[in-house]
């Protein structure tokens, strides 16, 4: 541990004083193609026909590839985690998102690849876009996507549940109900290196991947899968990243290179430009959060509904998983022992939306603490007073049951008023995480407290189900 | 390949008479002067140049005095500009970054065509209210012109040469900033007096920079007045940079900054 | 076409309309200026041309034939980093590093015409047209005010990265156990 509080050089830190770093874009391999796609113009459409052969006359043009030349078109990017398949490589029956791909051209200059897209004929039937999660799900039949308007592979639910507690006590006995709606919106990672990959096929037939991706292994499965191909056939280069954010971790370009690069026997690059990474990229996604607390008159909260819904866009990548996590962690910081949590994974036409900082979880958090400043707010309570006396405590447990061992809300909530030079009351400047007991274990607490030294594993309260 | 870029034929300028003479009467020639707003169209694909005049070296650049008027040559950089008289100085001051003014050039920002998605053009303000006279060779030869007809007519087929300003006896400029990585402006209103008369021009609002005259005859009557007025004058867009209802309800609040400012005699 | 890049004069095939950064990257496989937006926006690409700072990607190779260009590949020597380059090293001034090449070449220009210390505003001003999704831009600012202030350990082997204390075990081959 003799690296802990040592000031150690970055292992990379030369290399990028130096110019030496190589990101994938620097990487050179003498016949590099270069790659442009044909993306949707249009939220929705239908594809009624497309006809590549012009490109492919062009002089310059090595490839051109659509949904037919993909082995394995459409694969989950969660499949071994249980979220089924829903998005197709290349767009073939119809488009869902403006900038979803629909071919893609490898040739010996940019400039004749954009040219290449260009003389792609294809015919769209535009249809209605379906923008807004909130009414998203009474489009019925009508909505795009295979599933409908909401994600339905919650095990035998269509939402993310959480249940603990006596959610209809908790309200009846509040002294005050506060409600918020709360919308983060979508975020784009913006990373100063865009989406790139250069994949070199080999005289063994196997592929060399240079890739961006922050999760090699992960990607690696992904184009295997697409391509159908044993994972020893493929060779990845990476790990140096010009920025990742969570959004390189959707593998965008590296499959349909490997594709070009096998149709075209030739190394083939793909570069975003920067309008496509702002355009086409995948965004965190926009939330709509609507909370609702049981609150006493004293500052307890009793409990909280919550309605989450998320715009995955037009397919669900890792949404699922990030829904999940955001209701993990609904109650924030706080112990609220009786709660009803339901999230939705909503279906737009919109750009897929992906994993960036903190996925789920700074959305959900950013709605707990403009709601805990509005409870306090209503109550004439200081809010750094009510969070103290909320603040998760050992022994408490989680919306999901989780036992506290050293939760830090008190010691921070106090470091933080210190650090603000803002003053508190005696009996708050004197808290600790120390399990509830006295006044602070008044007897809405008892049941959710774990007995003395238990942890999960152990754990069996009176909150059983929960309503 | 067909009108690929690389096949445009280019001209590097080595004098104002070379860059005159390919030039010509300007039509299928896109000048490049410090490239800012030109080469991303190039690299993009956007614009396919079949001739391309390149004049950053063709001795256009510099600024000096001409019988009580300050001549700025078209080629001069915004960074050369940053001192320069006001309110064009102030506009120069806060076009991008020291790296983009560095190579912008004065003739590059007064032809710029409208941005629908980025701001252009920011320095036609502080020339029109400085009774700017541009001198430009194209189609039937050279001829100086106030810069509000040459805005007006529009640049394609000129060459900017150079532009001629008056010393204001006062000038000012207000102006509405985007908080980024670099701040940019959104909105200006340059103001000068000369002679007794007043000036006002507004730059962000619509296309290209416009005069207001119903603000500059409403300014007897107070900054309150004219910035009532200036909306008559002003054609407001919608683009990604502002909505027109912005535009409107921040405009006349420019204008009245600008003329409180100008009447303290501010430079 | 003539450039001479970092001291060494390069013949330049590349068609005229070409922008610097292509010129350098593609054919002269000079890649640490970087395209992060090919269009002036991010200042990843820029390197000095005749000691001024400029964005590559906005600059048609024909507009600087002759002119003398630097790019980070130029900067120190093989024993010492120049004093910008100790100073973004010691102060962490990159993580992902795709905008160190723009920021250092920025930086080396702001260095070279300042006389001495240079205050956080003219920092601030000099490189507002970098953008950095790493940092949050704090440790560049020290960065460079460490460099004009010349307040740099320049040795490089100091700044090698290697086993650190008695407790990195290093086997070498070959040698006794």
């Amino acid at each position: 541990m003799k690296a802990v509080g040592a000031r150690l050089p970055r292992y990379d830190g030369l290399a990028h004083v130096t110019g030496r770093t190589q990101y994938v874009d620097d990487v050179r391999v003498h016949g590099t193609l270069w790659t442009k796609a044909l993306r949707s113009p249009h939220h929705s459409a239908a594809i009624r026909s497309i006809d590549t052969s012009k490109a492919e006359a062009i002089h310059g043009v090595h490839a051109v590839v659509t949904a037919k030349d993909v082995p394995h078109n459409v694969y989950g990017h969660l499949e071994a985690l249980g979220v089924p398949a829903d998005e197709p490589l290349l767009a073939a029956d119809d488009v869902r998102w403006k900038g979803q791909p629909i071919a893609a051209v490898a040739a010996e200059s940019e400039e004749i690849a954009q040219a290449a897209v260009e003389a792609i004929e294809i015919e769209l039937e535009e249809r209605e876009p379906i923008l807004d999660i909130r009414t998203a799900p009474a489009t019925g039949d009508e909505h795009f996507h295979q599933w409908g308007a909401i994600y339905p592979h919650f095990g035998p639910h269509n939402h993310r549940r959480v249940r603990k507690g006596d959610i209809d006590r908790a309200f009846d006995d509040a002294d005050l109900i506060v409600e918020g709606v709360y919308r983060p919106q979508a975020i784009e990672h913006c990373p100063l290196e865009t989406q790139v990959s250069l994949v070199v096929p080999e005289p063994s037939g196997r592929l060399t991947i240079y890739s961006c991706t922050q999760a090699m292994y992960f990607s690696m499965g992904v184009v295997a899968a697409h391509l159908q191909w044993p994972l020893n056939k493929l060779k990845f280069v990476g790990g140096t990243v010009g920025g990742g954010f969570g959004g390189k971790v959707d593998t965008a370009t590296e499959t349909i290179c490997a594709l070009l690069a096998i149709k075209a026997r030739r190394p083939v690059k793909w570069r975003f430009t920067r309008e496509e990474e702002f355009l086409c990229s995948s965004t965190r996604a926009p939330w709509h959060i609507e909370i609702r607390d049981a609150v006493t008159n004293d500052g307890w909260i009793l409990g909280r509904r919550t309605l989450t819904i998320h715009d995955s866009g037009a397919y669900a990548r890792f949404s699922p998983y990030g829904l999940t996590k955001h209701a993990f962690h609904h109650t924030g910081a706080y112990t609220i022992p009786n709660l009803r949590f339901d999230g939705f994974v909503v279906f737009t036409n919109r750009v897929p939306t992906t994993a960036m900082r903190g996925f789920g979880v700074t959305s959900v958090s950013l709605a707990v603490e403009l709601h805990m400043a509005r409870v306090a707010d209503l109550l004439g309570m200081n809010p750094l007073e009510l969070r103290l006396k909320n603040a998760n405590r050992i022994g408490d447990t989680t919306g999901n049951r989780v036992v506290m061992h050293d939760p830090s809300t008190v010691p921070v909530t106090l470091a933080a008023a210190d650090a603000a030079g803002l003053d508190l009351a005696a009996e708050y400047r004197s808290m600790t995480q120390a399990r509830r007991t006295g006044d602070l274990l008044p007897e809405h607490l008892v049941a959710q407290q774990a007995p003395d030294g238990e942890d999960l594993a152990t754990y069996r309260g009176a909150n059983g189900g929960g309503r | 390949m067909e009108g690929s870029v690389d096949a445009a034929e280019v001209i590097v300028a080595a004098s104002p008479q070379e860059a005159v003479e390919a030039f010509g009467d300007g039509r299928d020639v896109t000048v490049v002067a410090g490239g800012t707003i030109v080469m991303p169209e190039i690299r993009h694909g956007r614009l396919h140049p079949r001739k391309a005049l390149l004049i950053n070296r063709a001795g256009l650049d510099g600024i000096r005095r001409d019988d009580g008027r300050i001549v700025i040559g078209a080629g001069t950089s915004l960074a050369d500009l940053e001192d320069a008289v006001e309110p064009l100085g102030a506009c120069a001051r806060r076009v991008a970054d020291l790296e983009i003014r560095g190579q912008a050039t004065l003739g590059g920002n007064l032809c710029a065509p409208p941005g629908d998605e980025s701001p252009r053009g920011d320095l036609q303000a502080a020339l029109l209210v400085l009774d700017a006279q541009v001198r430009s060779a194209g189609e039937g030869g050279e001829r100086t012109e106030p810069v509000e007809d040459f805005l007006a007519s529009g640049p394609a087929g000129r060459l900017v040469l150079d532009v001629s300003v008056a010393e204001p006896d006062a000038a000012a400029t207000a102006t509405v900033r985007r908080p980024h990585a670099h701040a940019y402006t959104v909105m200006r209103v340059c103001a000068a007096r000369a002679g007794g008369q007043t000036r006002i021009a507004v730059s962000g609002a619509g296309p290209t920079a416009v005069r207001s005259r119903a603000a500059e005859q409403a300014a007897a009557d107070g900054a309150g007045a004219a910035a009532e007025r200036v909306l008559d004058d002003v054609t407001l867009q919608d683009d990604a940079i502002a909505s027109s209802w912005y535009r409107s309800q921040v405009l006349p609040v420019l204008v009245r900054r600008a003329l409180n400012d100008l009447a303290q005699g501010d430079r | 076409m003539r450039l001479t890049v970092n001291g060494v004069e390069r013949e330049v095939l590349s068609p005229p309309l070409t922008t610097l950064l292509d010129a350098l990257r593609e054919e002269l496989f000079v890649t640490s200026p970087k395209a992060g937006c090919q269009q002036g926006g991010c200042g990843a690409c820029t390197v000095l041309v005749d000691g001024e700072p400029r964005r590559s990607c906005l600059t048609p190779v024909a507009a600087v034939d002759g002119a003398a260009i630097a790019t980070v590949e130029g900067l120190g020597d093989g024993d010492e980093l120049s004093t910008v380059q100790a100073a973004f090293h010691e102060h962490y001034a990159a993580q992902c590093g795709f905008c160190t090449s723009g920021f250092l070449m920025a930086t080396e220009a702001l260095v070279a015409r300042s006389e001495g210390e240079v205050e956080r505003e003219e920092i601030l001003e000099a490189l507002s047209g970098h953008i950095c999704r790493c940092t949050g831009y704090v440790k560049i600012v020290d960065a460079v005010a460490a460099a004009a202030r010349g307040d740099v350990n320049a040795d490089r082997a100091s700044a090698d990265t290697g086993p650190q204390g008695e407790d990195a075990a290093t086997v070498i081959p070959g040698s006794p156990a």
